[in-house]
């Protein structure tokens, strides 16, 4: 199966006792495949945003469409994975994997399916464990393949990882990425982490606030594996920052950018498009 | 607790000339189980000395009734021949033909209360509005003595043992349905969430999901509500029946056998224990909770 296209058009949102609103006047489109971070500081909407594109919350104005077809509500073929992993703690692993199957009267497939899922999040071994003996980063991967059992188009992440350590994080990050590009998932990823949008995202969405909107685009054309010592992730990295910095109107510390970037002579692969 | 602690150090210590990593290795398990064992003989001992006291203290109340002229024809309230009737109440059956009637008819009331208690905690969890709506008259309702509906569940039902049943039924009914129903309001909303998103139907959540994830609190209900009812069936047997426990005691009064009152109160005593004993252990073992 492969990854989904997704259009929104128009998306402005106003909670019921919110006084501004909380998007305004979003309009977007994702490849299929492609992976997408959408960044921002707290507040500034983004994981509203997420859920409407999802179907788990309906915008006040606007549409989202996903392969051409309207969304109105949750679809097994749209995953979203929230901060906290959200695991069934009276289930084991293999319960908790198998619960899509369940839902959508396709246990058959569970003898299969579930060993296939646990062997991609590297959890082979866990099946018959009880998920409370897991750890963070073990009960994310859990939830991973939780997400993934169902053969998703689109996985939706809503900071997943910020919770975790930056160990595991790292290899969190890097293996999401490899499993949706090999799956040809199309990746949504909200997070207010730059170094996260530069490890997952093919492009990234500075978001800001009151009311929540767009202010830059940053393409992130790195290719293969992504390392955080590499010199495409500094040149990507530091133009994120230069738009969050634009986004937030402040600046942050420790981001001074490295010399060698201003004096870079080869093209810089990462590009800022301001959106007004 | 600091003794015990040193009680369960001493066995597992290593030998001295024991090679380090071994000791470090088999001493935390060993250990481990060796306080589990200790802490279980300390509060053992405990019961067992609390037990022992309480008889102490009826023995007393006894032989104080017994010197007492005036009160000397209660003297078979006290531990002998209270255990000698009780002994042969039990080995005559007549102990068991008491308590059959009354056990069946606490299971009956139990079993409606959840019946009701169960799915009205769940729609009052789920659903806001029902549960503002209800959340007064109910709190009206539960503070209502369970057995000031005596006249009309004599009157409602056509015999004894339904108006015995309902009146346990409607005392038990509370503890079923508001345990639920704080259970329910209390499960992690992402839960729900995750199941909508993978495609969860309205059964699967309530199968799948809540019933499940609020098992413990249902069970906590049932267990309150095991000591409400057994409290009510008492009295509600004094009423009309002429079987079981509530009956037995009313009986033995009239016929002035103190010492089949007195077996009879260690009966309900030690039945009402057992089975708040085995609902703590149900509950111990279907929980999911873990304790740290």
């Amino acid at each position: 199966m492969k990854g989904a296209h997704i259009k929104a058009t128009g998306i402005s949102h106003t909670y019921r006792r919110g006084a501004t609103k909380a998007l305004d006047g979003i309009d977007l489109e994702i490849q299929p495949g492609e992976a997408i971070a959408l960044i921002g500081r707290s507040g500034c909407g983004k994981s509203t945003l997420l859920h409407i594109l999802s179907g788990l919350s309906q915008a006040s104005e606007g549409t989202v469409y996903v392969d051409g077809a309207l969304v109105t509500g949750p679809s097994p073929s749209r995953v979203m994975m929230f901060q906290a992993p959200s695991l069934y703690p009276w289930m084991t692993v293999e319960q908790n994997v198998a619960v899509g199957l369940k839902f959508n009267g396709r246990m058959r497939e569970a003898k299969t399916r579930v060993p296939e899922m646990l062997e991609l999040v590297e959890l082979g071994s866990y099946a018959k464990r009880n998920v409370q003996d897991l750890s963070g980063g073990q009960q994310q991967r859990v939830a991973l393949a939780r997400s993934l059992v169902l053969n998703p188009q689109i996985l939706f992440l809503d900071e997943p990882l910020s919770a975790l350590d930056a160990f595991t994080r790292h290899a969190l990050q890097r293996d999401i990425r490899r499993i949706a590009a090999e799956m040809g998932i199309t990746l949504v990823l909200v997070t207010h982490d730059i170094n996260e949008a530069v490890m997952m995202a093919d492009r990234a969405l500075v978001m800001k606030a009151n009311p929540g909107r767009f202010s830059a685009e940053v393409a992130i054309p790195i290719e293969g594996d992504r390392a955080p010592s590499s010199h495409e992730f500094a040149i990507a990295k530091a133009a994120l920052v230069e738009a969050y910095e634009g986004a937030a109107g402040l600046t942050m510390a420790e981001t001074a950018a490295p010399d060698r970037l201003t004096s870079a002579t080869d093209p810089a692969p990462a590009r800022v498009r301001a959106i007004k | 607790m600091t003794r015990s602690t040193q009680l369960a150090m001493e066995p597992p210590a290593p030998p001295a000339d024991a090679p380090e990593e071994e000791g470090v290795q088999a001493a935390p398990s060993a250990s481990g189980r060796n306080r589990h064992l200790a802490a279980m003989a300390e509060s053992f001992l405990y019961a067992l000395a609390g037990m022992a006291l309480l008889l102490v203290l009826w023995w007393l109340g006894g032989r104080l009734v017994e010197s007492n002229p005036r009160m000397f024809a209660f003297a078979d309230f006290a531990p002998g021949p209270t255990f000698a009737r009780l002994f042969e109440m039990l080995g005559s059956g007549e102990a068991a033909e008491m308590t059959a009637p009354s056990l069946y008819r606490v299971g009956f009331g139990l079993a409606w209360a959840v019946a009701v208690g169960v799915p009205m905690g769940i729609l009052i969890g789920w659903f806001g509005p029902v549960g503002k709506l209800t959340n007064i008259p109910f709190q009206f309702l539960r503070m209502i003595s369970p057995l000031s509906w005596m006249p009309i569940a004599v009157m409602a039902f056509t015999t004894w043992d339904g108006a015995i049943v309902f009146l346990i039924g409607i005392a038990a009914v509370w503890p079923v349905l508001f345990s639920t129903a704080a259970g329910l309001k209390r499960v992690d909303p992402s839960w729900f969430k995750v199941a909508r998103n993978l495609g969860a139907r309205p059964w699967h959540m309530l199968f799948t999901i809540i019933l499940p994830a609020i098992s413990q609190d249902i069970l906590t209900g049932v267990r309150l509500a095991l000591g409400v009812a057994w409290i009510v069936l008492v009295p509600a047997e004094y009423l009309g029946v002429t079987s079981g426990l509530g009956y037995s005691i009313n009986d033995a009064r009239d016929t002035l056998e103190y010492d089949r009152l007195a077996a009879t109160v260690v009966i309900i005593g030690i039945i009402g224990f057992g089975l708040d004993f085995l609902c703590q252990r149900a509950i111990a073992r279907l929980s999911w909770h873990r304790e740290d």
